[in-house]
C-alpha cells in the first residue's frame, strides 16, 4: 500500500506540491493563529517578570501590572525600605498617553518612569535615557512611526529624544517608553497636564529588592504589615494575574478564530481527498473488482492523507515562522511565537486527525462506486 | 468554452461546494478579525455617541478617552454651564483599568456619575436602577450573565468592595465594559473629589458646535474642547489604528490561503481534463480560448467563495454574539469588497500555472487511453 501511495505521489509532483502547499497553508495558519494567542500572553507575562524585582508593592486591591491604576503613598518606600531584608525599593510609575505624529496617525502608550530599577530589560539600538528628556521607546513605535536614535519624541507638546530603542516592550496592543522621574515632573508641567490635577500620579509600585537567600513570603507579609495601603506580590503572581486577564480578554475571540482555521484545514484536507478519488476512481474500481473490501481501499486514503498532512507539516512550520518573522519585523508590537511546544504539538495531532476525519468525507464516493465502472470506455 | 469550462465545474457539487468552503471560511477568518476590530470600536465610542453632546470638555493635551486620563476642576463645570450658548451640561469622572467580578478582572470604563447630571448614567437597563449611590455599582448584564454576578452581589474596584444594583444593556465590549459608580466613590478612590474627567455640553439651538468649542477653549484655562463628532472620531481612530497592522497581516494571510485553494481547484480540475481539452484543441479552439477558460473557472469558484462568505457572514457571524456575548462583532460590507479587490487578481495570477497547462496540452491526447 505504501508503495502505491508513493506512486501516486510522485506521478505527478507539481500536483503533489501544490497539494501539500496548501494543506501547509492552512496548518500555517493555525499555527500563526496559535503563535499569535500565545504571543499576547507571552508579553503579558513578561511586563511584571521583566522589571527586575524579588517583590513588587503595588496600592492595595490592585492585582495587575497591565491595565491597571496602582497609586502608593510617597512614604510606602521609606517604610518598606525599613524592614530588615529589603535592600532597596525601587519607585516605578506607570502614565498613560498617547503618541500622535500629525496628520498621520495616533498609538497609545505607556510611559514607564523609573529611577535605578525597571526599565527597559533588552536594548536594540542605542543606550538607556540618562540625560535630561531622553527617552527609550519600544521597537514597535520606532517602526511605525518611521524613528530612529537622535530622533525628536513629542508628547502633549514636550519633546524628548530617543536614546534608545527596546526590544519587545509592549503588551495589551501598547508599546512602553521609558523616562526617568525628572523628565516626568517636567512633562506633566510643562505640557500642561498637570493643570488641574490635584494628586500627581508618582508612585505606582515598588520593585523590592531583596537580600539573598531571603524568605520573600515573610518579606511581604511584614510589607503589608507596614503598609496598610499596599499588597507585596512575588513578580511571578503578578504576572500570572496578568495572564488571566489578557485571557478573559482575547480568549473567546481567539479560541473562534483559531477554531475557524481548524475547519479551513478539515476543508482543505477534504477537498483535497475528495479530488483524490475523482481522479482514481477507476483505479478503485479495479481494486474492488479484484476483491477489495470497502474499508481497506478507504485505510489507504487515509494513510495517504497522512502522509500527506506529515509532509506538509514541516512546510508548515516553514511558512508559519516566515510569516512570524513578517509580522515581528513589520509590526513589532505583536510576538508571535510559533515554535511554542504545547501549540505546536496541539496543531500537530490536531492536524493528524483532520488528515483522517479529512479521509473519511468522500467515503460515500468509494463506497457507491460500481466496480463494472472499470469495464466502460 | 466557457460554457464547458462552467459545465465542468458544475458537474462535480459537492467539489465546487468544498472548494469554495474553503475559499470562504479562508475569507471569514479575516473577516472575523475585522468584525471584531471594527465591533470593538464601535462600541468603545458608544457611551460618548450615546451622550448625544455638542462639545466635550477635557484637560488640555488629551483628545481621547480610551486609554487616557483626564482631570478638570469641578467649577470650570459651572463656568461653562454660565456661557450664554450653552443651554445644559453634564461631567463625568473617569478611569480606565480593570474591576473584579466574579472572581475575575475585567478591563473597563469606570464612569463616576453624579445624581444632578442623570443623563451620564446608563442609557438602557435590563434590570435594577440606573444611578448608582455611594458604595453601588452598575455593571454591564454580559459581564453578569458571563460570571453568574447578579443584583446584591459584590465586585471589587482596586480595593472597594460595590454591591451590584443595577444591570445595564450595550455596555459591554472586550476592552471598555462600562462600570457605573458613583462620581463621590470614585472621586475618592481617584484623589479627585474636585474634579471631573470630561464635561458634556449642549449648545442653544442655532449655536454651532465647533465654534462653541474654539469660545471654551479660549474662555477656560487649561482645557481641550472637541465637538462630538471629532472626539468621537479621534477615540473610533485610536481604537481602529490599535487593530489596523494584524487585520492587514491577516488579510495578508488569508489572502494566500484563499488563492492557493482557488489555484488548487483550478489545477486538479483541468488537470483530470486533459483528454477534453485536447478535443477541444483538436476541433481548432485557440489558447486564448482555453487560458480564459480556465480562468473562468477561478472567478467561478472565488466568486462563491465570497458569495458562501457573504452568506455566512451576515448569518453565523451575526449569530455569535448571541452564544458569546463577549463578542462585539460588525460585519459591514465594506470589508468583503476589499478583500474581493485583493483576492481575485492574485487568485487569477495563480491559476495561471493551471492555464499553462492546458496551454501545453497535446491535441494527440485524445487518441491516448
Amino acid at each position: 500500500m505504501f508503495k502505491l501511495i508513493y506512486r501516486q505521489l510522485v506521478y505527478e509532483p507539481f500536483r503533489t506540491l501544490l497539494t501539500c502547499g496548501a494543506i501547509a497553508s492552512a496548518l500555517a495558519v493555525i499555527l500563526l493563529l496559535e503563535g499569535f494567542q500565545f504571543g499576547l500572553l507571552v508579553q503579558l507575562k513578561n511586563v511584571a517578570l521583566n522589571r527586575g524585582a524579588d517583590l513588587v508593592v503595588a496600592q492595595t486591591g490592585v492585582n495587575n501590572f497591565v491595565a491597571a491604576r496602582s497609586l502608593l503613598p510617597q512614604l510606602s518606600r521609606e517604610r518598606i525600605e525599613s524592614i530588615e531584608g529589603v535592600v532597596e525599593a525601587h519607585p516605578i510609575t506607570m502614565v498613560p498617553v498617547i503618541y500622535e505624529q500629525a496628520g498621520y496617525r495616533k498609538s497609545p502608550i505607556f510611559f514607564v518612569v523609573y529611577d535605578t530599577r525597571g526599565g527597559p530589560s533588552k536594548l536594540k539600538a542605542g543606550r538607556a535615557a540618562k540625560a535630561p528628556r531622553e527617552i527609550v521607546i519600544d521597537e514597535s513605535l520606532a517602526v511605525l512611526y518611521d524613528l530612529k536614535v537622535g530622533d525628536p519624541f513629542i508628547v502633549a507638546d514636550f519633546e524628548f529624544r530617543v536614546s534608545g530603542v527596546a526590544e519587545q516592550a509592549s503588551a495589551l496592543f501598547t508599546a512602553f517608553s521609558f523616562i526617568n522621574y525628572d523628565d516626568m515632573i517636567d512633562f506633566f508641567f510643562d505640557s500642561d497636564l498637570v493643570g488641574d490635577i490635584s494628586n500627581l500620579p508618582l508612585l505606582s509600585y515598588l520593585l523590592v529588592e531583596l537580600e539573598p537567600d531571603t524568605d520573600k513570603q515573610y518579606i511581604a507579609a511584614k510589607i503589608e504589615a507596614v503598609e496598610s495601603e499596599a499588597d507585596a506580590f512575588m513578580p511571578e503572581q503578578l504576572s500570572q494575574n496578568d495572564v488571566a486577564l489578557g485571557r478573559t480578554l482575547f480568549g473567546p475571540v481567539m479560541g473562534v478564530l483559531i477554531g475557524a482555521g481548524y475547519v479551513i484545514a478539515l476543508l482543505v484536507v477534504g477537498m483535497i481527498m475528495f479530488a483524490a478519488v475523482h481522479a482514481r476512481l477507476r483505479n478503485f474500481g479495479v481494486m474492488k473488482a479484484l476483491g477489495f473490501p470497502n474499508h481497506t481501499l478507504v485505510s489507504e486514503m487515509v494513510l495517504e492523507s497522512l502522509i500527506m498532512v506529515l509532509l506538509a507539516f514541516p512546510l508548515a512550520l516553514l511558512l508559519a515562522l516566515f510569516g512570524s518573522w513578517v509580522i515581528e519585523t513589520r509590526v513589532p508590537l505583536y510576538l508571535v511565537p510559533v515554535m511554542e511546544i504545547v501549540p505546536l504539538i496541539r496543531t500537530f495531532v490536531a492536524a493528524l486527525v483532520l488528515a483522517v476525519i479529512g479521509a473519511y468525507l468522500p467515503y460515500r464516493l468509494i463506497a457507491k462506486l460500481d466496480p463494472a465502472l472499470v469495464f466502460r470506455g | 468554452m466557457l460554457y464547458w469550462s462552467l459545465k465542468t465545474l458544475l458537474s462535480e457539487p459537492v467539489r465546487l461546494l468544498v472548494s469554495a468552503l474553503a475559499v470562504a471560511v479562508s475569507f471569514i477568518l479575516v473577516i472575523f478579525f475585522s468584525a471584531v476590530f471594527e465591533g470593538e470600536s464601535e462600541q468603545m465610542v458608544l457611551y460618548l455617541e450615546k451622550m448625544e453632546a455638542d462639545v466635550w470638555v477635557m484637560q488640555k493635551g488629551v483628545s481621547n478617552m480610551h486609554m487616557t486620563s483626564s482631570m478638570v476642576w469641578d467649577w470650570k463645570v459651572d463656568r461653562i454651564a454660565q456661557m450664554p450658548e450653552v443651554k445644559e451640561v453634564a461631567a463625568i469622572l473617569y478611569f480606565n483599568g480593570a474591576v473584579k467580578i466574579g472572581g475575575k478582572d475585567w478591563f473597563s470604563y469606570v464612569i463616576g456619575i453624579s445624581p444632578q447630571y442623570r443623563r451620564t448614567a446608563p442609557w438602557a437597563m435590563v434590570q435594577g436602577k440606573s444611578l448608582p449611590g455611594p458604595g453601588e455599582a452598575v455593571i454591564p448584564e454580559v459581564i453578569s450573565q458571563l460570571t453568574g454576578v447578579q443584583i446584591g452581589d459584590e465586585i471589587m474596584l482596586t480595593d472597594r468592595p460595590l454591591k451590584v444594583v443595577g444591570l445595564s444593556r450595550e455596555t459591554f465590549s472586550m476592552a471598555s465594559a462600562v462600570v457605573f459608580v458613583a462620581r463621590e466613590e470614585l472621586g475618592d478612590l481617584l484623589e479627585g473629589r474636585d474634579q471631573y474627567s470630561y464635561i458634556m455640553v449642549y449648545a442653544e439651538p442655532g449655536v454651532n458646535a465647533k465654534t462653541l468649542a474654539e469660545r471654551i477653549k479660549q474662555e477656560i484655562d487649561k482645557v481641550n474642547a472637541l465637538t462630538s463628532e471629532a472626539f468621537i472620531a479621534s477615540d473610533r481612530q485610536l481604537a481602529v489604528q490599535m487593530g489596523a497592522e494584524i487585520v492587514r497581516m491577516m488579510t495578508m494571510i488569508g489572502t494566500l490561503l484563499a488563492t492557493l485553494i482557488v489555484a488548487f481547484t483550478a489545477y486538479s480540475l483541468i488537470a483530470r481534463k486533459k483528454q477534453e481539452l485536447a478535443i477541444t484543441k483538436a476541433l481548432g479552439f485557440g489558447n486564448k480560448q482555453i487560458y480564459l477558460a480556465a480562468l473562468s473557472q477561478t472567478v467561478v469558484v472565488t466568486a462563491l467563495g465570497l458569495l458562501l462568505a457573504l452568506l455566512i457572514s451576515f448569518t453565523v457571524l451575526q449569530w455569535l454574539p448571541t452564544v458569546a456575548p463577549q463578542i462585539n462583532l460588525s460585519v459591514r460590507l465594506h470589508q468583503f469588497t476589499s478583500i474581493a479587490m485583493v483576492t481575485l487578481p492574485v487568485a487569477l495570477l495563480a491559476s495561471l500555472s493551471a492555464a499553462r497547462t492546458v496551454a501545453k496540452v497535446d491535441p494527440m491526447t485524445v487518441f491516448h487511453q
